[in-house]
């Protein structure tokens, strides 16, 4: 997949950033109605991801490709399930509107607001993270930055064209009486599976 | 100048009428400082923050031309078409002549205030396109044909069930009043129009010269959608919102949903640098191509700010409209009262820039001058301040109204004239008054009575007492002189009494200048710059005569205009300022100076608890001018027979704000009412104060609404403790 920045975890190696820094990002990602899943190895995350299909009553999945979906072999495994994962852009355009979920990778978190900074240059991965009910993100534990401010460094020396989403929790909207509503245009559930192991 | 055709009091009254406008803003001032202060829980140090989004500011509107030029040369090499609109008239016909070449005929957009201010959506659907606000907030209020009445929460001042009401009528279908329900319907309804619009238009909160970036601070996740599916996207940003570096957005990341929605940061931020990649359907084949961008710098008056050394602070600020979420007024009258298209005390100042002088007037006298918006500003504006300037301003270029400056020129502006008629009002209130207060007024007046006892004119005003009260020391430690202010000569000369006792008490040698007079605030707040003038010079002319250490005044106000106005005002005069500098540099405030002596002289000992519960009312330039707080709470410590307790909201205004509690009644009575219902909560029998303006507002306040609670000056229950 193309990217604003090709080599993401090059540069967090120059940043501070650890997976100490997870507990922080837990609680606040928890904090803004997001859903956090630890996991130690790619194949627990792939297990994680089936049971929580299983559990919602999925039957249509749209994916962008990260290299931890193509080492646990997600796709097909969700493909065992007998539900359909679209990953060509083309489809992505045609079904993202209908899907149940839309899943993406994601470059990093950030500890001080529980985000998650997703490099969103290409159509495709905006529409899986946009368009669908539920978007869930695969995140590497380690790749925590501690604060916005840090994010906003790494981006300094990354971002030069394209488009950088940070996605704290699901889409929500406090415009009637201030009553906390999620799920208005975006998604209404934020799943994010942080995995130990370097893929 | 459409503003001067608002009738603002009508306005006012029926607002004040609106339950539901009124429960809803009354929740949410109850709820915001917590969410707030909660979301900054994990900031270290909130008060660098904010300078560090000043500063860049202040950097970045000093360089303005050249950060201007930067972005639109990064924006333009990334893809970017980039349209510099100096009116909205301009912005419109770009928009719409870009609409016709490219065929577009459904337009989504995202929230943008700037399109607000220059009513873009009625120009577009005049040329025949669709237009749909997606947020919302947005959405409701266009369904609702309203304007904002808040620049975050735009439909603050409607219930579920009038959003109900304007969903049923625009889908033709019952719509119950349940929330999530009708989050679900809009959902659905603008899902439809995303996915069938042609052209997306956002606002930006921030626009990055160092990329050409802008970047969208949002919740809903309307604004991803509409820079993603329809074919164009046009960016609508004012020259305000530039930065110079990707870096420089953190502090604005940082502080603006902190302080706007109480969250850490939004659900979404985006950022988009240059053209991206996008689907478009060709023969029925989706074709990948870069997405169409354009930006359209708006001026609109924004330069003309940027130039001017006081109003380039607008610069300063990132939407939160966190001011409006404090401010006294706002929260009891709402965005459509205090407001034009921007509201509360950025958007009077945001108006007179970005739409008229006139529509400015209309709201200007609604600031109060409280200052509890400077506290939380990201920017740090001086929001009260930029308003006086204003109202100076207009008052240079078009005089005061006739009978204002007639009184100012003959009456204020001449010591004699102006206590002769004070000594005389002593006499003629004689039929109206009771005990120490008018309770009669005649009948036309009968509504500022209401709720609240005006003081009266005393018999004998405190420059007449002077010889009797002075004692002659052997030995003085230090020469004072005593500012007394109008309200202390005039209405509480027993308060300037227990100021001379007190002081004397600490073997300071105290003298009264006779010139003295008004302090000139109120003359000032109004506009009046030159008489202020001509009044500060009498003033500094008269003490320089005494030649006194210090110069001590037992009222913020005057406190306040004696040390920083006089020096500010008389900077530009040469054969003045030196004088002024000299002057200033002596004024103290009352408890702050003996709360310092007492602590020297060891008399500033916590004594055992216990006694009379008495509560502290902390006035607004008190607190947030002089920075006095903790002094007056040091020395009612010490007082023995006394125990201090606090009350909720202790630093909100009472109400009184000079001239404002006797124009704007029906405002300033809820807001003297709330604070005599916290005073009574928190169990007080009295409440101090140090400001003789607002124990005007709360003596009345209390002798109707709650008699057996005493509201003292400090200066008045320091002296009780003093034999002799």
């Amino acid at each position: 997949m193309i990217k604003e920045c090709p080599h993401w975890n090059q540069v967090l190696s120059t940043a501070n950033h650890g997976s100490h820094l997870f507990d922080e990002f837990e609680t606040r990602a928890t904090n803004a109605a997001a859903t956090v899943y630890r996991v130690k190895t790619a194949i627990e995350a792939r297990e994680t991801l089936l049971q929580f299909i299983k559990s919602a009553n999925v039957t249509k999945v749209v994916a962008v490709e990260s290299k931890l979906q193509q080492a646990a072999n997600i796709n097909e495994a969700i493909n065992t399930l007998g539900i359909t994962v679209y990953t060509d852009p083309h489809e992505i355009a045609l079904h993202a509107e209908s899907a149940d979920i839309g899943i993406s990778g994601v470059e990093f978190g950030i500890a001080e607001s529980g985000s998650v900074c997703q490099d969103a240059y290409t159509v495709e991965s905006r529409l899986v993270s946009t368009l669908p009910p539920i978007h869930v993100v695969f995140l590497n534990s380690t790749n925590i930055v501690p604060g916005i401010e840090d994010a906003m460094n790494i981006l300094s020396k990354t971002y030069d064209r394209g488009y950088i989403s940070f996605i704290t929790g699901p889409s929500r909207t406090a415009d009637i009486e201030r009553v906390l509503t999620v799920g208005v245009h975006g998604p209404s559930r934020l799943i994010i599976i942080a995995v130990d192991e370097e893929v | 100048m459409e503003g001067k055709h608002r009738d603002i009091k009508q306005e006012i009254e029926q607002k004040l009428n609106d339950d539901i406008l009124r429960q809803a803003l009354a929740r949410f001032a109850e709820a915001y400082p917590q969410s707030r202060a909660k979301a900054y829980e994990n900031v270290a140090d909130i008060e660098a923050l904010r300078d560090s989004v000043k500063q860049m500011k202040e950097h970045t509107v000093a360089n303005l031309e050249a950060i201007v030029d930067q972005f639109e040369a990064e924006a333009q090499k990334r893809g970017a078409k980039v349209f510099r609109a100096a009116t909205g008239d301009e912005l419109k016909q770009y928009l719409i002549n870009l609409c016709h070449e490219k065929g577009v005929k459904r337009i989504v957009k995202s929230k943008s205030m700037a399109s607000e201010e220059i009513h873009l959506n009625a120009a577009l659907e005049a040329a025949g396109l669709r237009v749909k606000e997606t947020d919302l907030g947005e959405w409701i209020i266009s369904l609702a044909g309203q304007k904002p009445s808040h620049m975050v929460m735009p439909a603050i001042h409607l219930n579920r069930q009038q959003v109900a009401e304007y969903f049923s009528q625009e889908l033709q279908q019952d719509i119950q009043p349940d929330i999530p329900l009708m989050v679900q319907v809009a959902r659905e309804n603008l899902r439809e129009e995303f996915l069938q619009a042609d052209l997306g238009i956002t606002g930006a909160n921030f626009g990055i010269a160092e990329n050409g970036a802008i970047g969208l601070v949002t919740n809903e996740g309307n604004a991803r959608l509409v820079t993603t599916l329809p074919r164009i996207h046009v960016v609508i940003i004012g020259y305000e919102k530039l930065i110079p570096t990707i870096k420089d957005a953190a502090p604005i990341l940082r502080t603006l949903p902190r302080n706007a929605t109480g969250q850490c940061l939004t659900s979404y931020v985006s950022m988009i640098s240059g053209q991206v990649p996008t689907l478009v359907k060709k023969d029925n084949q989706w074709v990948e191509a870069n997405k169409a961008l354009h930006i359209i710098l708006l001026d609109n008056g924004r330069l003309k700010a940027a130039k001017d050394e006081k109003f380039k602070q607008i610069f300063q600020c990132v939407r939160c409209a966190s001011c409006l979420n404090v401010c006294p007024v706002y929260l009891l009258v709402g965005g459509h009262v205090y407001g034009h298209i921007y509201s509360g005390g950025i958007g009077a100042i945001l108006t007179a820039f970005l739409n008229s002088q006139g529509d400015f007037e209309a709201i200007n006298e609604l600031c109060i001058g409280c200052r509890k918006c400077t506290t939380i500003c990201p920017g740090k504006i001086d929001i009260p301040g930029l308003i006086e300037e204003l109202r100076i301003r207009s008052v240079t270029e078009n005089g005061l109204p006739f009978t204002i400056r007639t009184v100012f020129d003959n009456i204020l502006s001449n010591r004699k004239v102006f206590h002769s008629l004070l000594r005389v009002a002593s006499l003629t209130q004689k039929p109206f008054k009771s005990g120490e207060f008018i309770r009669h007024l005649p009948l036309f007046l009968a509504g500022l009575t209401k709720d609240r006892s005006l003081p009266a004119i005393a018999d004998t005003p405190l420059r007449d007492k002077i010889t009797n009260i002075t004692k002659k020391l052997d030995n003085p430690t230090k020469k004072v002189a005593f500012f007394s202010g109008c309200n202390i000569d005039f209405v509480f000369p027993a308060t300037g009494e227990s100021v001379y006792k007190v002081l004397q008490d600490l073997n300071v040698q105290v003298v009264f200048p006779e010139d003295q007079s008004c302090c000139g605030k109120p003359i000032i707040g109004m506009g009046d710059l030159e008489t202020t003038k001509k009044i500060a010079k009498r003033n500094i002319k008269a003490f320089e005569k005494a030649e006194v250490d210090y110069i001590i005044a037992a009222c913020p106000s005057c406190t306040e205009t004696l040390h920083a106005t006089y020096a500010d005002i008389l900077a530009d005069d040469p054969a003045w300022a030196e004088r002024a500098k000299n002057f200033t540099a002596k004024v103290r405030e009352f408890s702050q100076f003996v709360a310092k002596q007492y602590e020297q002289t060891g008399r500033l000992n916590k004594e055992t608890p216990g006694g009379v519960k008495i509560t502290i009312h902390d006035s607004c330039h008190m607190k947030r001018v002089l920075n006095i707080h903790e002094e007056p709470r040091k020395l009612l410590e010490s007082t023995p027979g006394y125990e201090l307790v606090e009350m909720k909201d202790c630093d909100k205004c009472c109400g009184m704000a000079g001239a404002f509690g006797m124009k704007y009644p029906e405002l300033s009575l809820p807001l003297l009412k709330q604070k005599i219902q916290n005073a009574k909560d928190c169990g007080a029998q009295v409440i101090a104060i140090g400001c003789p303006a607002c124990m005007m507002q709360l003596r009345g306040g209390v002798d109707k609404q709650a008699p057996e609670i005493s509201v003292k000056h400090i200066a008045d229950i320091l002296a009780d403790t003093i034999k002799k």
